[in-house]
């Protein structure tokens, strides 16, 4: 589904001949011999799906999107449904806990003091998680290293560090927090350069009254000051050349101010992120991302979707209760909304430096640390894929026999080229990664 | 140092001055120009030969000695006593001496930027001024432990004072090892415990905070919202969980630990016994990882601090104190650095800090209330009408009713400003100046609210009321550290040095101890200066020393091992103040040997003020073993037994001998390789009399009592207090503090608020001595 460079600009309506300004790209004439850049999104949403609303009915490259997922229909072709994939990972911890914390490490928790309903106790993860195994196997190499190499972005998550709000993990023992605050991220991003932007706006009032205050104090002291504005005035032609060179390139995304975080504000957080997101790849600041909605027993109130009681609470609800397994469809739906607007800003969005969109070279994984909430089942672990940044074969429902999600890590880490010889807990690993992806 | 290097006559006097015939006659001003003008210069400036200036301290006895027994260079000795002293005499009237200097060549106060230090001060205290941010400092000691029967923090059933954080429960309840009653009132199995209050931070520097428990635990220190040291999840064998922060000196930060003995998460219907333990410890800059002393603890509430942690270039410290009169690239781009830090910092908060909302339709009003007394504090005045415009409304008008981006902007221009970065200059003779200077000098920082009100209330007019108010102002922790910074720079340890010694020579002398002797100085130094009478003489007389178990055994104390640090007479009658303490003699030593030499120029140059220049090339001590009959004290005599050397040597050999009975680690000994330690010593004193001791008990008496010491001691306050010359204040400033230090009874806090008012008015008097006559001085003076 590549769009070629010359769709791409035609599209734009622009000439041959401004090509190489619009894409600013010395490379432009051998993007075909330079290896593509590989993206991995992990999207996260908690307490498990309705599954009837989820699944396609159909296995193959002809199948329907169900309810829930209705609004991928742009991108159907190229998106794959994994159903039947298992995360087998036992041990310490209850349901939840093992859900979002062996979802993308593949290995059991270490034993601890955090009681779950049910199980016994446990602590962190016992290894890294899928994600950062990929980041830092790019960041070794020069040609995908990037300034962050991975961006953990959250969504109202809640501001306690334990099992159950961590799912990104650098190493055994070492969880690391996603930022919800679209503020501190854009901070973490695009500090320096609002900085700059501000510091240049306040430079001719201070040299004014650096004079000013110069004027004021003897001829011996003036040498000072005088000595001062020199690098004031230096600092001023410093950022006008940044500003020449290269910084229009970085786009920076315009936030709406003063958005709180609380529940209510969740749409316009995530729609803050999924921006920062795509600006983010659009600049390569990173090749890897997360989203991570809530946590695994996630307490949203969808009050904006006319739903009052929290998410969890739902989750609970029997197949039977029709009323409650239709408020999960909405709120399945929403998310997958959410995914939808990601996928869409992804393709709206050109690939620098090579050919067809963002969303040509990243692949979303959707994901969830339950395949049903009322049953906490780790059977039919949702993994629902958007994109091409993986080289699987897309717009397909496929349908496995409960395959350990180990298996499904590994060709996500060999997609990337790094054929890692297991992930995460070796015993789920010995098939190798799925063989049918490709 | 350079003005200090001052007298040393060099290689190249030569001969053919000395043959020339010379008549008893002559004066000294003759003699100079036959015997000395030729190499030193005709006004002692110096010749292409010999570049340096014959500039410095010492008395004309001294240096009547000097020439008597080095001049001329290649026939010492051949210039009668009475020539010498003429010359000297003539040397100091016309150009050697610090009046001769000011006569000659003002030295002027001259415009500074703000140190370092003082950088991040301000910063602090502004952004403390709107959290009502405290830096007094009281008696009580310890956290406030809250004690709950559940593992949430709630249910309390005691609270009380918890000297430190070491607590080993075991499997019983809170209390039930010291058979309080109220330990019946809690489940063994399931207890919290939250301890708070705020730990009080002796330097700057960083800090390692760390929590042990196989419990929940958390840890947050001067941030309430982000825990430092984060084990409410227990995994595996992890026990322990830390975190550093930089931290400046003379503050309180907020501190509180969340203990919890149980599961979380889900409770846990059925919990077991299990054993518990928690312990809170730190590694100070310098030190080693030991529970957060009792001393550093308090149970009292503290605001977050704002703690700037940019990095500057160092401040220039050539002349001995730090001095903000030079500014480059790298400053500027720290002063950027810094502002933005502190812009992006304050708009996050500004809602909490302006007292505002988002959505306050008064939110601008707000807003300029909050920019104008922050820029009123940073500038240290109030605003002009031009000032205010251009700092305040400027910045709110270009960022159309954004609060946050006018706050940024406008702290960020206010925090650039040379209004903010540069003292005031001696020009100005405003109240507001005098505040600032106060707080320069005592607080290393800028006035506080209660200075703007006492300028803005006229009542910073006189000697007597500045006065007050800097007694006054001594009664912070700012100025407490403030204090103790002098008298490491007195005592010529406040650079980190090297204190390794030969592990074959000093078994057992590791970091700890170390760590431990720097301790026991500090206390010591608190608690002469911070008593009532904060004698001067104690330093140098006291017969106690501060130990606790480790030092007590390490040095043959009578402490139990695991005492902790208190004041006990170790060594009665060989042991002496500062000159005797093991930190202070382990640091003036060699990694096996002594060093008299160290030692001797400690004392003649660091506590009686002696101005010694380098040596002219840099040498290596005479190894012991290439003379293995010989002690420490005839090596230093041999190597340095030289014409060239004697010059400065026949000041500094002598009196570093007279801590020869204490060996490399300050351990007293009666021998040196084998033969009686010879501790004799002479000092000339600036008065021209030779004194002579019999041992360290002997020149610590001397010291104690010395002008000569009292002078180098106001000298080097003031230096350290003010950062400008103090010839800048006249000639004979240091001659008129040293008078008042004495009438005192040699207190050193009366010194100190003595400097800082002299400056204070001082720096205008000069300036425009007439106008503070009229208006400033009716009284007083």
């Amino acid at each position: 589904m590549y769009q070629t460079r010359r769709d791409f600009v035609r599209n734009l309506g622009l000439s041959a001949a401004s090509i190489p300004f619009v894409l600013n790209l010395p490379s432009l004439g051998f993007a075909n011999q330079t290896k593509r850049k590989q993206r991995l999104v992990v999207m996260f949403t908690p307490n498990g799906v309705c599954p009837w609303n989820f699944w396609p009915e159909q296995t193959g490259s002809d199948f329907t999107l169900p309810k829930s997922v209705v609004s991928l229909e742009p991108f159907k072709k190229q998106t794959l449904f994994l159903h039947g994939v298992a995360d087998k990972i036992r041990g310490d911890g209850d349901g939840h806990m093992r859900g979002i914390g062996c979802l993308l490490t593949g290995i059991e928790l270490f034993p601890g003091n955090i009681q779950g309903g049910s199980d016994t106790p446990a602590g962190w993860a016992k290894g890294l998680s899928i994600d950062q195994e990929i980041k830092n196997f790019l960041q070794k190499d020069p040609a995908g290293k990037t300034r962050f190499g991975s961006l953990e972005f959250g969504v109202m998550v809640p501001d306690r560090a334990d099992t159950w709000t961590r799912m990104i993990y650098a190493g055994p023992n070492q969880p690391i927090a996603p930022i919800d605050d679209p503020y501190q991220m854009f901070k973490k991003l695009y500090g320096r350069t609002t900085d700059n932007k501000i510091l240049a706006s306040v430079l001719d009032d201070l040299n004014a009254d650096l004079k000013k205050v110069a004027g004021a104090v003897s001829a011996e002291d003036r040498k000072l000051l005088e000595e001062h504005a020199t690098f004031v005035r230096e600092m001023e032609l410093e950022l006008k050349s940044a500003k020449q060179h290269g910084e229009i390139g970085h786009k920076v995304p315009d936030l709406e101010p003063g958005v709180r975080e609380d529940n209510d504000n969740i749409p316009k957080i995530s729609k803050m992120q999924i921006e920062m997101m795509v600006n983010g790849f659009a600049n390569d600041f990173n090749r890897v991302a997360s989203l991570q909605f809530t946590n695994s027993v996630g307490m949203a109130r969808m009050k904006w979707l006319g739903i009052t009681e929290g998410h969890h609470e739902l989750s609970h609800e029997p197949n039977s209760n029709e009323k409650a397994q239709e408020k999960i469809t909405k709120i399945d739906t929403w998310f997958c909304e959410q995914l939808a607007y990601l996928c869409k800003r992804l393709a709206e969005t050109p690939e620098p430096g090579g050919p067809g969109s963002l969303l040509d070279n990243t692949t979303i994984v959707w994901t969830n640390e339950l395949g049903q909430g009322n049953s906490h089942t780790h059977n039919n672990t949702p993994f629902l894929l958007v994109g091409g940044g993986l080289n699987f074969k897309m717009g397909r429902s496929l349908k496995y026999k409960q395959v350990p999600h180990n298996r499904l890590l590994m060709s996500m880490a060999h997609s990337f080229g790094h054929h890692v010889k297991s992930f995460g807990n070796p015993n789920y690993c010995g098939d190798g990664p799925l063989n049918d992806l490709t | 140092m350079f003005r200090n290097f001052a007298f040393t006559l060099s290689a190249t006097l030569v001969a053919a001055c000395l043959t020339a015939p010379r008549l008893c006659a002559e004066t000294g001003e003759q003699l100079y120009s036959s015997q000395c003008a030729r190499c030193h210069g005709k006004s002692g400036e110096g010749s292409k030969k010999y570049a340096k200036p014959l500039i410095g301290d010492r008395s004309v006895a001294q240096l009547a000695e000097q020439i008597q027994k080095t001049m001329p260079e290649n026939d010492p000795g051949s210039l009668t006593k009475d020539e010498s002293l003429k010359i000297a005499q003539h040397c100091f009237d016309a150009f050697y001496s610090a009046a001769a200097r000011e006569r000659t060549n003002p030295v002027r106060i001259e415009l500074a930027r703000l140190t370092i230090p003082q950088y991040k001060n301000a910063l602090a205290d502004i952004v403390g001024h709107f959290r009502n941010g405290n830096t007094r400092w009281d008696d009580k000691h310890g956290l406030k432990g809250e004690y709950f029967k559940s593992r949430n923090h709630n249910q309390r059933v005691f609270d009380r004072i918890d000297p430190v954080v070491k607590f080993d429960f075991q499997t019983e309840a809170p209390g039930a090892k010291d058979f309080d009653p109220k330990a019946k009132q809690f489940d063994a199995k399931e207890f919290s415990i939250r301890w708070s209050g705020s730990v009080l931070i002796p330097e700057t520097g960083e800090y390692t905070f760390i929590i042990k428990s196989d419990q929940s635990v958390r840890l947050w220190v001067n941030d309430s919202r982000q825990a430092l040291a984060d084990g409410y999840v227990k995994s595996g064998s992890d026990n322990e969980y830390k975190g550093t922060l930089f931290l400046l000196g003379g503050r309180s930060y907020p501190i509180r630990v969340d203990f919890s003995k149980a599961l979380q998460g889900v409770k846990d219907k059925n919990p077991k016994p299990k054993p518990a333990f928690v312990e809170l410890l730190w590694q100070p800059p310098q030190g080693v990882v030991e529970p957060i002393p009792e001393r550093n603890l308090s149970p009292q509430f503290a605001s977050d601090v704002y703690v700037d942690t940019t990095k500057f270039p160092p401040d220039d410290r050539s002349y001995g104190w730090e001095r903000g009169t030079t500014v480059s690239k790298a400053w500027d781009q720290a002063t950027t650095d810094g502002a933005l830090d502190a812009a992006n910092f304050i708009s996050v908060r500004i809602e909490e800090l302006a007292k505002t909302r988002l959505n306050d339709e008064r939110k601008m009003e707000k807003l300029k209330v909050f920019l104008r007394q922050f820029a009123k504090l940073a500038f240290r005045k109030p605003l002009t009408d031009d000032v205010e415009r251009l700092y305040i409304d400027g910045p709110i008008q270009s960022s159309a009713d954004n609060l946050q981006a006018a706050a940024k902007r406008s702290v960020l221009l206010i925090l650039k400003s040379p209004r903010f970065l540069y003292r005031e200059p001696a020009t100005d003779n405003s109240a507001y100046a005098i505040a600032a200077r106060l707080a320069f000098s005592l607080w290393d920082s800028i006035p506080n609210q209660e200075l703007h009100d006492l300028a803005a209330n006229g009542k910073l007019k006189t000697t007597d009321e500045i006065r007050k108010q800097a007694e006054k102002m001594l009664a912070d922790s700012r100025a407490k550290a403030r204090l103790r910074g002098f008298l490491h720079h007195w005592l010529k340890t406040d650079h980190a040095r090297d204190a390794v010694k030969d592990p074959q020579r000093f078994p057992g002398f590791d970091s700890a101890i170390v760590s431990d002797l720097r301790t026991s100085l500090d206390l010591f130094l608190d608690e002469i200066v911070w008593s009532e009478k904060s004698d001067f003489r104690q330093l140098l007389l006291s017969d106690e020393m501060f130990m606790n178990g480790r030092l007590a055994k390490y040095y043959g104390a009578n402490l139990p091992e695991d005492a902790s640090f208190q004041k006990i007479a170790f060594e009665k009658g060989r042991r002496t103040g500062v000159l005797t303490h093991p930190f202070i003699l382990s640091t003036f030593a060699y990694t096996s040997e002594t060093s008299p030499i160290h030692r001797g120029v400690f004392i003649a140059r660091g506590l009686l003020g002696v101005g010694l220049k380098p040596p002219a090339e840099a040498f290596t001590p005479l190894a012991p073993s290439l003379h293995p009959t010989l002690t420490t004290r005839e090596r230093v005599e041999l190597q340095t037994k030289g014409v060239n050397c004697q010059s400065c040597h026949n000041v500094i050999n002598p009196v570093g001998f007279t801590l020869e009975h204490f060996d490399a680690i300050g351990r007293f000994r009666e021998q040196d390789n084998k033969k009686p330690i010879n501790s004799a010593g002479t000092y000339t004193t600036r008065a021209g009399e030779l004194k002579t001791f019999n041992g360290t008990t002997d020149i610590a008496k001397y010291i104690a009592t010395s002008e000569d010491a009292h002078l180098a001691f106001s000298e080097q306050m003031f230096h350290h207090l003010i950062q400008q010359s103090i010839r800048a204040y006249g000639a004979d400033t240091g001659e008129k503090l040293r008078e008042t230090f004495a009438q005192s009874g040699y207190h050193v806090r009366q010194l100190a608020v003595e400097i800082a008012t002299k400056a204070a008015l001082n720096e205008q008097a000069r300036i425009t001595k007439h106008e503070i006559r009229k208006e400033n001085l009716p009284v007083g003076k």
